[in-house]
């Protein structure tokens, strides 16, 4: 089975299609508690990024970049899986793709009410290592977040509306420019 | 301040917020659970692969139902 570009690599459990269950608002937290357990070298970038500095918009998503090495692919997979119970959906996301030829993986949960968009690189343009970040705390958890003028850089180029939405929100909240 | 009263609507949109009394994060999680709640969404399960973020994007609109 294909899906256009897609990785073509489909097995039933994937085509299996339902609505989401029960909202579950921890998940975030849970999935961010994760990461810093495992020590996974990454920044939020996002909606969710954008609601840790106060512009507040729904997603359905967790974005991040991670810094690119078969190490640090290997603690995202072992956060995943603490959070969603060994899912083995979760051994399909490998440092060969990441490294290489597909530098963004989506992996959505069995619990079906968020996924999760994991980059390496953005074109030529960004990294783990080139994304201006600060530390903020949530409930004891400590989460690397894109700065504002790092989210506006990512996203004010784009096509897509919804970045060009948030990159107004962004200019207009922190007073950026577009040389920032 | 709970109420606030204002003569245009221009007026309105230019007014600050109340200030903060949570972490921005937590009106975040709020916002979102609300947001699941009145359209929840299906997915397909499992991971896929993209060679750049366009790629991504167009699956986003296919699989978001």
């Amino acid at each position: 089975m294909k899906w256009g570009t897609l990785c073509p690599v489909i097995d039933d459990a994937r085509t299996t299609v339902r609505y989401s269950k029960l909202v579950d608002r921890n998940e975030i937290l849970r999935a961010l508690r994760a990461f810093e357990t495992t020590g996974l070298e990454y920044v939020l970038i996002g909606a969710a990024a954008m609601g840790f500095h106060g512009l507040v918009r729904a997603t359905e998503d967790l974005d991040l970049f991670i810094r690119a090495t078969a190490e640090n692919v290997e603690r995202l997979r072992t956060a995943l899986s603490v959070v969603y119970d060994d899912d083995p959906h979760i051994a399909e996301i490998v440092a060969t793709d990441l490294l290489g030829e597909y530098p963004a993986v989506r992996y959505y949960p069995p619990t079906g009410d968020l996924y999760f968009d994991v980059l390496t690189r953005l074109g030529e343009a960004a990294s783990f290592e080139t994304i201006d970040a600060e530390v903020k705390d949530i409930d004891g958890t400590l989460v690397r977040v894109a700065t504002p003028a790092a989210l506006y850089k990512m996203k004010k180029g784009t096509v897509r509306l919804q970045d060009q939405a948030d990159a107004a929100a962004l200019r207009e909240r922190f007073n950026l420019k577009d040389e920032e | 301040m709970p109420v606030q009263k204002f003569r245009s609507i221009e007026e309105m949109n230019k007014a600050a917020l109340p200030a903060d009394r949570e972490p921005h994060f937590e009106r975040f999680l709020r916002h979102c659970e609300r947001y699941w709640a009145i359209a929840p969404k299906r997915y397909p399960r499992g991971v896929f692969k993209f060679r750049n973020i366009e790629e991504a994007q167009k699956a986003r609109e296919k699989h978001s139902v």
